[in-house]
């Protein structure tokens, strides 16, 4: 209750739960990190990208869409695992009872968005090394672009925890993929420059809230930043940071009673 | 700490809800090594109660301490001390039987050593070392509450709160576990328990507070309970093929209170003149000893499984 402080052992606690639940399961895992986003990558750069022309200052339509699929990627996963997975362990009870645990909720929170962002680095590590071999990411973007995927993981996992925090029902839930992540995924830029949607329609497309992380591993990607990238990493700091506190709040609402 | 400080004290909790008062006003206190028994029906505040010492949930005034922390502002602390048994199970099915055991070393800060070793501990005292690596899935409902307790003993804690802890077992699921608990009293361990069994409470603890509505009605030993509020007998009178209406006729002309159960005629007061009823044909009447039950039935009014 009054315990403010974060306690960094309750934290890696939680983390470390999902972590052995992962290796118990790592052969289920390993679809999800690696067979899935492969086939994604090789369908949008090898198929699509097939029939697009170069993109002026991005190269091939691969190394186009690259870094948006691996940022976009993150974002699935950090939703997947603070929105399907905490959903189900408060449906469960068993989120309630670690806080019979020297836990505090926010720490708790904390563990399980930290394992959200987790999931988002290795997705990127298994994509990302993916599209090294395949010559659509140059290797000096990689630790950039990892950066950049961790971060929206924090981010994207704070919000699936305020998802799962607040959605009575699983149908209610099931909201955060089709409402928010599809339209994200598909309108913040990973598939086609912002600039090519119309007029009236691209200041809502770059205050998306995936808009600023695809910007800024694009730039990673592509070695180049300007003015755009800095007022992006400004947005995506308050993104990353701004969830954190509703989640802890919603997360207290449903479980302190 | 000495052995007869209080560590649990609970002073004029209250409790509210929108529209009801979970815990009206209670005030206890649990000494070292004793064993507590929360006894009444749902909604009596037993749940409530324990939140409030775990630092789980919230309460509007009073004062909740633990071992001399204030649970208000210190759960964490007291949560690193006393282990918590909720009612539902909680268990991971994520995880093995050994892993959920783990994480809950780990939570607490307990070196990876030290997790090991206690788990090994806390499964061989509830016999659950041949399950150790099997899925939660797999235990029986005896074997997942055994689980959930050894949880709760994964920081060696000094006290122990259960909620409800053999609510669904069978008889010998539930002895089983009473076995267990048996012997953290006898280790030491103060623990603070609720139950709605009259004879887990009567076997189990060393005081009993009977509880309903979110207020304590009476805080003793189970044997003086008895014997300040039922009395030594009480008369239960059988139907036996004779009309209810006759018997609740001669029972009023002698000037008898009686709680009817069924077909059964309850007379609490164990020293009261029958003599006109035995001549009724067609009932029974038996004396047998009082116990937790009727100090129940005598103090509320009711039974306590009425809901």
């Amino acid at each position: 209750m009054n315990e403010q402080a974060l306690r960094w052992r309750s934290m890696v606690g939680v983390w470390r739960r999902h972590a052995v639940c992962l290796l118990r399961t790592w052969k289920v895992a390993l679809t999800w990190f690696l067979i899935e986003p492969a086939f994604v990558l090789i369908a949008m750069g090898a198929g699509v990208g097939r029939l697009i022309d170069e993109l002026p200052g991005h190269g091939s339509y691969a190394e186009f869409v690259t870094p948006g699929m691996i940022v976009g990627m993150a974002m699935f996963h950090a939703l997947f695992e603070c929105a399907w997975g905490c959903f189900n362990r408060i449906q469960q009870g068993t989120m309630e009872t670690m806080l019979t645990a020297p836990v505090t909720l926010a720490e708790l929170a904390a563990g399980e968005v930290l394992w959200g962002a987790t999931r988002a680095i290795i997705s990127t590590l298994a994509v990302g090394g993916f599209a090294l071999m395949l010559g659509w990411l140059p290797i000096s973007a990689l630790p950039g672009v990892a950066l950049i995927a961790a971060i929206i993981g924090l981010q994207f996992g704070a919000i699936g925890l305020c998802f799962a925090a607040a959605s009575p029902s699983l149908s209610t839930l099931t909201l955060v993929f089709t409402v928010l992540a599809t339209p994200l995924f598909f309108f913040s830029g990973s598939f086609f420059p912002i600039e090519v949607l119309p007029q009236w329609l691209q200041p809502l497309a770059w205050l998306a809230p995936l808009t600023p992380g695809v910007h800024l591993a694009r730039g990673f990607a592509v070695g180049a930043m300007d003015m755009t990238h800095a007022w992006s990493a400004l947005y995506l700091a308050v993104l990353s940071v701004g969830f954190f506190p509703i989640a802890v709040k919603l997360l207290q609402r449903r479980l302190v009673k | 700490m000495n052995e007869h400080d209080s560590v649990i004290r609970v002073n004029g909790v209250v409790k509210r809800y929108a529209d009801l008062c979970a815990i009206d006003g209670i005030s206890f206190a649990v000494q070292g090594g004793e064993t507590v028994g929360l006894l009444g029906p749902n909604g009596a505040g037993k749940t409530s109660t324990m939140r409030a010492l775990a630092g789980l949930s919230p309460w509007d005034q009073g004062q909740v301490s633990v071992a001399g922390l204030d649970a208000a502002t210190e759960g964490r602390r007291i949560r690193q001390i006393m282990g918590v048994v909720t009612q539902h199970d909680g268990l991971d099915n994520e995880l093995n039987v050994t892993q959920n055991l783990e994480l809950f070393g780990y939570l607490a800060g307990v070196s990876r050593t030290a997790v090991r070793r206690r788990a090994r501990e806390v499964l061989e005292f509830f016999s659950l070392t041949g399950r150790a690596t099997d899925d939660v899935d797999d235990l029986s409902g005896g074997m997942k509450r055994r689980l959930a307790i050894a949880r709760a003993l994964m920081i060696d804690p000094e006290v122990i709160v259960l909620d409800e802890p053999t609510t669904g077992l069978d008889p010998h699921s539930r002895a089983q576990v009473w076995e267990k608990l048996a012997q953290l009293k006898s280790a030491g361990v103060t623990v603070l328990m609720s139950t709605h069994y009259m004879d887990e409470a009567a076997i189990l603890c060393d005081r009993i507070a009977i509880m309903d509505h979110g207020r304590i009605l009476a805080l003793a030993p189970p044997h003086a309970l008895i014997e300040r509020y039922a009395g030594g007998q009480v008369v239960e009178i059988r139907l036996d093929g004779a009309e209810r209406q006759i018997l609740r006729d001669a029972l009023r002309a002698s000037g008898v209170k009686w709680r009817e159960l069924g077909a059964l005629f309850r007379v609490l007061d164990g020293d009261t003149d029958l003599t006109a009823l035995q001549e009724l044909a067609g009932v029974r009447i038996e004396r047998r000893a009082t116990n937790l039950e009727d100090v129940f039935l005598r103090l509320t009014g009711k039974e306590l499984d009425d809901e």
